[in-house]
């Protein structure tokens, strides 16, 4: 009858090749699937263990203590450096997990999930009884949890990104690609899994690839609790052997629908029955359950016989159907936990350490650490690149060969547990174990990982010492000069804080600095195809001869370390030759755009208003004044270093006076009053309350129903709204309303410059014509400029409301 | 004790660096060591990166939490974001555009259904009159001052009790006042009504309240300012950088100008004379505490963010770090001590405030000036972890000493003997050069050491007090009960004043 429970899966497996003619050894392998690392070829550690391991047969001995847990019953097992595999938290279970999967489950683990490390609780126990006990069981579950578990049909649109994410983020590294995705051929999942059998003549090392089944989630889970897990899967297995991929709620939940399918079994929910939760619970402490689930504070049943000098050919291990928890594993896994318990216990090396951890976490899947990981061939093509030509540095996750000397422990950390990246152009994520299942992992590098540093001091510029300050002198333009398109061009194939490089889009150098350790630096950057066969770096010091002779002389020492000085320095040092501040365009799509900053035309309490017809303009708020018109695109922006959002007219302006705009004058023979001039020698605003002395505030601008602005501003008692939008191609009509509570008299320059009348309403200044209102007019010059003149308007404003309407025609050239 | 030697060395080696540095007539413009603490700050305090919308630049300037416990942010852009959900676990925050077009955002708060904006030009009130979720009017309340350098930043306030809203004005190019009021705090009435209220600024950063409501802001290192620090704002105060004194004369209600300061002398000395001048409240140690502070916010979370209940936390522009401050008011004149916190942030950091759920978000970037964080712009959220560090949670001044408390109890053999309280002062000039050196240095000798029964305090009684310097604690040898060292052994306090017995 246990028997059965292997053909499910043989059946399931037979849906992606004719593989039904191989069962039995599909059976076999399939037990393979009791490790995370699913299976391979173990190419030069134990075969008891998949995955390009290191791992000698005791060793992979331990580590399946650790990830079977055998612990949690048994004394006489020594905890190693590496956490153990905890189970799931059963907490919201009932939530997750469909009820009827729940049942099948408990009675029959591997059956509902083949490689599943649940062992069998039931061996020996007549098939009634154990259904009835895992009916119990669910009842009591699914008590526990506090909401209901929901089945929906996932939606059709996420499945083409669930697909893309799935083969692209790093699923994929364990649990196989599902279908062929662009160039990548689909694998086939079977044919991977069976063990290359003439490895004899094979001189090339060939990794076969892990692929953890995923077939039961379609029956297992509820699209809302798989996208859960999958954002966050460390809350329910807190062990990290299934990593957060570091995926967001909505790319969680598209993978999760494509996971699910098109159509997934209809589940339902269950009604817990009292007499059932109680009895469950009663069947939930006999079983000891709690020994690796807790739940709601139950206790765990005191351990149980030691391990250490065992018959283990009785119990868990042995094949005869008895009383104990049943796990399914294949003969050189059950061969390799004999070892490690029969063998002398040892002091964990780091080594040793080091290498359980990169295989339970299956980090060699993606990683090579000297000869051992590394992505499988079949694998290779799902693991891609927005930056092509940057060839398999930019697609393939980095060697972790000699990384505890690579990277600074600080920036190690960051990588491992803040989920920090700087290879924005690889599809792969890494994914995140959680803290405290690596938290030995940089210490383990570092200890392992040594390369010498070389003999350099960061020189100070504020040394005490005459020949440090020179030293810091000669290497800091020297390192920005190599840096630069004269030099090295580095900057060509990496960006610069933040600023894309031409060529390829290579890491950022301004993380260098915190990242990588000297001695790693010194040392890639001679010969970087040392390290990384097929690198596209160069090296620019070929057998240590410098190809630059100009810069410091062309010695190579030298030149290395201004060039870590230079980066040493970050934001502190000038960005080198090459790198180009390129403003921020702005533009206008269908409705209009307000920007405020400083700017020449208009001030520095300057708006600009972008039409989508194409016409802008700009208003200088400090003096209430249409400063500059311009036709086409709307503003380019400087937020370049200290630039703090200064604008340009994207093409030439037609410039306006800056003056106050509005005001009273005493007679019409009075002077316009002019903004303060400042000057180099005279830098103090001689006239600082101006043109608030003059009765001028600004209130700011409302848009109402619009996306023009009205911009509202008073001049003594009267309220002013102004408002400029399109007259198609012509230019710009300006509606300019007054409130005022009394009825006075006020002028208005309507324009400055070298003025004709054109008509006795209608004015023209270089570029411009302007007409205006039948109102008072008067056109008078300044004494000294004889060439230009200003026209004031009078305006008799009653009480209440009016208005005045401007027309703004530029001219061609 | 051949240790405590060798940092003894190195400090003295760090002091000629700096007092080198201060005379050098090239400006360096290095970033400084590091603490080396971060490794360790992280099991207690571990930084979260809040992930942006891709192509999105958002250089945090100010925050502002909603009563809908949304958090908005302004940006040196000039946009305010409405974030939803920055408090998860694993964050994954919508942002929501409001407003756009501002003239870089350096005050942002909530009131009445509107937000008020500190941009540059002015202090503007953003509504969406219309309710559909995007601003559509922006109101002018205040202009009241000159603006005609790049560099002139404006930074706002939070409102008082009686909604009263304080503006800081930096001055032009960091060294004159060209322009109306530059170098002065606006005190902008809830009617909008705009008077001077201080004078004396330099270089602002942020401005705000206290616990207790008081007013402070945040000065940079340069031309009468040694070192960064926490000032006290009093009404009519003058602040140290006489170049604001050119606009007494259009505000009347600051009252005369003040004497003008000698430079050269100590600020102790010229505060007996220049009346309206009050003593930088906590001095930070130039390198050591930031180069470059730029903003604070009050822990008031009620444990959420840990042991500092009632403190003030502090972003670095320069150094990308988050350091804490303690203040009192003694004999009138506030002061208080300041202490290391966090390093390790990605960004330089220009504004801090605490999330609905008690987390300190930190947001900035890293353009224009040196800064150590390696990425342009970024928001990040400090969460406490749940575990206890054993730090130095406050100093207060005792007429004879001072007294500290812990975060977790002493251990009797270190938190009782003297050696572990190693003591030192220093002063700076008060004078109009960038800069300047620690002066005057002595190592104080601690006469007596009473731990409290629960570990938790230590009353230490110097040999003397004198006033006018910065007392700088290094308790390296000091133990937790459980074994632990300090996560960070070193605190300052500015001594103003000192209480009588």
């Amino acid at each position: 009858m246990r028997k059965s429970i292997h053909f499910p899966m043989a059946e399931a497996m037979t849906k992606h090749g004719s593989m039904a003619h191989r069962t039995g050894r599909i059976v076999c392998r399939m037990m393979l699937y009791f490790l995370i690392v699913g299976t391979s070829l173990a190419a030069d550690g134990d075969s008891a263990l998949p995955g390009n391991h290191p791992l000698t047969l005791s060793q992979a001995g331990d580590l399946l203590i650790v990830e079977l847990r055998c612990a949690a019953c048994h004394s006489g097992i020594e905890r190693g450096t590496l956490s153990e595999k905890l189970a799931p938290d059963l907490s919201q279970a009932g939530a997750r997990i469909s009820p009827e999967y729940l049942k099948q489950f408990i009675a029959a683990p591997s059956s509902a999930h083949p490689g599943t490390k649940m062992p069998d609780m039931f061996p020996g126990t007549p098939e009634d009884e154990t259904q009835s006990i895992a009916e119990a069981l669910t009842h009591f579950l699914v008590a526990q949890s506090n909401q209901e578990f929901q089945s929906e049909i996932p939606p059709d649109d996420s499945m083409h990104l669930g697909k893309t994410l799935y083969h692209s983020v790093g699923c994929v590294a364990c649990h196989g690609p599902r279908e062929a995705i662009g160039e990548s051929p689909l694998v086939n999942r079977a044919d991977a899994e069976v063990e290359d059998e003439d490895k004899k003549g094979d001189e090339k090392k060939v990794i076969k690839p892990t692929a953890v089944s995923l077939e039961h989630l379609s029956t297992k889970y509820g699209l809302k609790s798989l996208s859960e897990f999958l954002f966050q899967p460390l809350r329910v297995r807190p062990s990290g052997r299934m990593p957060d991929m570091k995926l967001t709620p909505s790319e969680s939940l598209a993978v999760a629908c494509y996971l699910i399918g098109n159509h997934p079994k209809r589940q339902t929910a269950l009604q817990p029955q009292d007499s059932m939760v109680s009895l469950g619970k009663k069947y939930f402490q006999e079983l000891n359950c709690a020994a690796c689930h807790s739940l709601n504070n139950i206790p765990a049943a005191p351990l149980g016989s030691s391990l250490r000098n065992a018959d283990l050919s009785r119990g868990c291990l042995s094949k005869a159907v008895g009383k104990s928890p049943k796990f399914l594993l294949h003969e050189d896994q059950i061969r390799a936990i004999k070892a490690s318990l029969t063998s002398e216990p040892k002091v964990e090396t780091d080594t040793v350490v080091l290498a359980k951890t990169l295989t339970a976490f299956n980090c060699i899947g993606c990683h090579i650490r000297d000869d051992f990981g590394g992505v499988p061939e079949q694998y290779n093509p799902y693991f891609a690149t927005s930056e092509q030509k940057l060839g398999d540095d930019g697609r393939i996750p980095p060697p972790l060969t000699l990384v505890g000397a690579k990277l600074q422990s600080t920036w190690m950390k960051k990588v491992l547990f803040d989920g920090e990246s700087v290879r924005h152009y690889m599809t792969t994520r890494m994914p995140q174990f959680g803290t405290a299942n690596l938290s030995h992992l940089p210490k383990v590098f570092a200890q392992l990982d040594v390369l010498t540093p070389p003999d350099w001091t960061i020189p100070s510029p504020e040394s005490d010492s005459e020949s440090v300050r020179q030293r810091e002198k000669l290497l800091r333009p020297a390192g920005r000069e190599l840096l630069g398109d004269k030099g090295l061009n580095c900057i060509a194939c990496h960006n610069f804080n933040g600023k894309p490089a031409p060529v390829n889009k290579g890491i950022d150098l301004m993380t260098t600095f915190q990242r990588i350790q000297p001695g790693w630096f010194n040392s890639f950057v001679r010969n970087p195809g040392s390290y990384r066969p097929r690198i596209v770096m160069p090296t620019a010091w070929p057998n240590g001869v410098a190809a630059h002779k100009t810069i410091l002389d062309g010695n190579t020492d030298l030149q290395i370390q201004a060039i870590w000085y230079y980066l040493s320095l970050g934001t502190s040092a000038a960005d080198p030759p090459g790198i180009r501040n390129i403003s921020t365009r702005l533009t206008v799509g269908n409705t209009a755009r307000t920007f405020r900053g400083r700017s020449r035309v208009a001030g520095f309490r300057g708006i600009a208003i972008g039409l989508p017809e194409k016409w802008n303009y700009a208003f200088n708020a400090e003096t209430g004044t249409l400063s500059a018109i311009w036709r086409g695109d709307f503003i380019s922006v400087n937020w370049n270093g200290q630039g703090s959002g200064d604008f340009n007219p994207a093409s030439e302006p037609i410039l306006l006076a800056q003056d106050v705009s509005f005001t009273t004058l005493a007679d019409e023979d009075s002077p316009w009053p002019l903004m303060p001039v400042m000057t180099k020698d005279a830098r103090v605003n001689p006239n600082p309350l101006y043109p608030k002395n003059l009765g001028y505030q600004f209130r700011g601008y409302s848009f109402g129903q619009s996306s023009i602005p009205t911009l509202m501003y008073q001049c003594g008692t009267l309220e002013i709204e102004d408002r400029s939008e399109a007259i198609e191609q012509r230019g710009l009509k300006r509606v300019i309303q007054f409130d005022s509570p009394t009825p006075q008299t006020i002028w208005f320059r309507g324009l400055t410059g070298d003025i004709r009348n054109l008509t006795e309403y209608v004015f023209q200044a270089g570029r411009l014509q302007v007409t205006v209102p039948k109102v008072q007019t008067k056109i008078r010059g300044f004494s000294d400029e004889p060439k230009r003149s200003e026209l004031l308007l009078r305006l008799e404003l009653p009480q209440g409301k009016s208005n005045l309407e401007l027309i703004y025609e530029p001219l061609e050239k | 004790m051949s240790r405590l030697r060798s940092s003894h060395f190195l400090r003295l080696v760090l002091l000629v660096l700096i007092v080198t540095a201060g005379l050098s007539a090239v400006r360096a413009e290095e970033v400084g060591d590091r603490w080396g603490t971060e490794e360790r700050e992280r099991e207690f305090y571990p930084i979260v990166n809040i992930p942006l919308p891709p192509d999105t630049v958002i250089e945090a300037g100010a925050f502002a939490v909603l009563p809908d416990q949304r958090v908005a942010v302004g940006t040196r852009h000039g946009e305010i974001y409405l974030i939803d959900g920055i408090d998860g676990a694993k964050p994954n925050p919508s942002f929501h555009l409001f407003a756009t077009g501002l003239d870089e955002i350096f005050g942002l708060t909530w009131k009445d259904n509107a937000f008020r904006v500190t941009q540059s030009c002015e202090v503007t009130r953003v509504i969406d009159t219309d309710k559909d979720g995007v601003a559509d009017r922006f109101e002018t309340i205040s202009d009241a001052w000159g603006y005609a350098n790049y560099h002139e930043y404006a930074f706002g306030s939070k409102l008082d009790a009686e909604g009263n809203q304080y503006v800081a004005l930096g001055l032009s190019e960091s060294y004159y006042s060209h322009a109306l009021n530059r170098g002065f705090i606006m005190k902008i009435s809830p009617e909008g009504k705009s008077t001077a209220f201080a004078s004396g600024l330099r270089s602002p950063g942020g401005i705000g309240f206290d616990e207790h409501g008081s007013l402070f802001y945040v000065e940079s290192q340069g031309p009468w300012n040694c070192s960064c620090s926490l000032k006290a704002v009093l009404p009519n105060s003058f602040h140290g950088h006489p170049a604001s004194f050119e606009w007494y004369k259009f505000a009347s209600e600051l009252g005369p100008v003040p004497e003008t300061p000698k430079s050269g002398t100590r600020i102790v000395t010229e505060r007996k004379h220049v009346k309206q001048l009050v003593p930088y409240a906590v001095i930070f140690p130039y390198v050591r505490m930031g180069r470059s502070i730029t903003a604070f916010t009050v822990n008031m979370t009620r444990g959420k963010f840990g042991p500092f209940e009632n403190q003030m936390f502090l972003g670095d522009y320069t150094l990308s770090i988050l350091m804490r401050s303690t203040t009192e008011q003694v004999n009138g004149v506030w002061q208080g001590a300041c202490y290391p916190f966090r390093e390790g942030l990605s960004t330089g950091i220009v504004n801090v405030e605490f999330t609905p759920e008690g987390k300190l978000l930190c947001g900035g970037t890293n353009r224009g000036w040196p800064v150590r964080g390696i990425k342009p712009f970024a928001l990040e959220r400090v969460d406490w972890s749940g575990k206890m560090p054993f730090e130095i949670n406050r100093i207060t001044i005792e007429p004879d000493g001072f007294k500290l408390t812990f975060t977790k109890p002493a251990d009797l053999a270190t938190g009782n003997s003297p050696d572990s309280y190693l003591v030192s002062a220093f002063t700076h000039p008060y004078h109009g050069g960038y800069g300047g050196p620690e002066v005057d240095r002595f190592k104080s000798d601690v006469k007596k050491v009473s731990l409290a029964k629960d570990g938790l305090s230590a009353n230490i009684v110097l040999d003397k007090l004198t006033q006018g310097f910065v007392y700088e604690f290094d308790l390296v040898s000091l133990r937790s009960r459980d074994g632990d060292e300090l996560l960070h052994r070193n605190a300052y306090y500015t001594v103003n004043e000192i209480p009588p017995p």
